[in-house]
């Protein structure tokens, strides 16, 4: 009982810990993208940000509480330490799959800001008197 | 930039449609569009009848520049919310000569187009000729 709790434990700790670290690096180095693309709206942008990481946390953290019921329960400390392996590398690759996703969602803000304020792609051919 | 004027020959039923769905469009610059068989385009635009808007599509800014056949196209597009991202592929240097050929046949072969796509059975012209093709008229025939 003793390890399957502390499999529990463990498993929780590490996964929430490494979830607060990829969340706050987004949050600290995604400001940036939206900054631009909300065309240095920081008001906004920081808003979007917050509630980026908002859905980031809920999915992430519901995610790993989700699964901790899963798998084999160890048995003695070898089992628990591959099962950990398991789960946690589970929980690390959802992790990097929502953080490539949120850098997509990053990008594809800012790209739209670039086309919405490109200049005209051609010059003129010719001028006529302004009317 | 506050608006663009397109000039367009309103005898074509293509470049009469397709005026129509422009003027459909959501806009960052607004789209005016001139018949080029409107009698006070060289009033209008001085100097534009050199450019021979007979012949490739013209694209007029409020402060002047002029584009012309591709280049009008592609301003065109730009001046749409949904299409400026098309604008800016068909500037691209690689995409430009093939969008300036079909931009060029396409102009050139504008009436028959027309004919093959709309049509011209003695009930399509009499019903073209009976109304006008924009509101004020002037774009009639």
């Amino acid at each position: 009982m003793n390890i399957i709790i502390t499999h529990h434990l463990l498993y929780l700790a590490l996964s929430v810990v490494t979830t607060i670290w990829v969340a706050s690096t987004l949050h600290k180095h995604g400001r940036i993208f939206l900054v631009d693309a909300f065309h240095g709206n920081e008001k906004l942008a920081d808003s979007v940000n917050h509630l980026l990481v908002v859905g980031f946390y809920l999915i992430n953290v519901g995610f790993v509480v989700f699964a901790v019921k899963y798998g084999d329960r160890p048995t003695d400390f070898a089992t628990m330490l591959e099962s950990l392996g398991t789960k946690v590398g589970c929980v690390l690759l959802i992790l990097g799959v929502m953080h490539f996703l949120n850098i997509y969602v990053f990008n594809t803000m800012r790209k739209n800001a670039v086309i919405r304020h490109a200049p005209p792609p051609v010059g003129p051919d010719a001028y006529v008197a302004r009317h | 930039m506050k608006t663009l004027t397109i000039l367009y020959d309103a005898r074509c039923a293509m470049c009469r449609s397709i005026r129509v769905w422009l003027s459909q469009q959501a806009a960052y610059v607004p789209l005016i569009f001139v018949p080029l068989q409107d009698e006070h385009l060289e009033d209008r635009f001085p100097g534009i009848g050199a450019l021979k808007p007979g012949e490739e599509l013209i694209a007029i800014a409020d402060t002047g520049e002029v584009w012309r056949g591709v280049n009008g196209w592609i301003m065109t597009l730009w001046a749409l919310r949904e299409y400026r991202n098309w604008s800016l592929r068909m500037s691209h240097p690689l995409l430009k000569p093939f969008a300036r050929s079909i931009c060029h046949g396409v102009s050139q072969n504008r009436l028959t187009i027309s004919r093959w796509l709309f049509g011209h059975s003695p009930e399509t012209a009499a019903r073209l000729l009976a109304q006008p093709a924009c509101e004020d008229g002037t774009c009639a025939r």
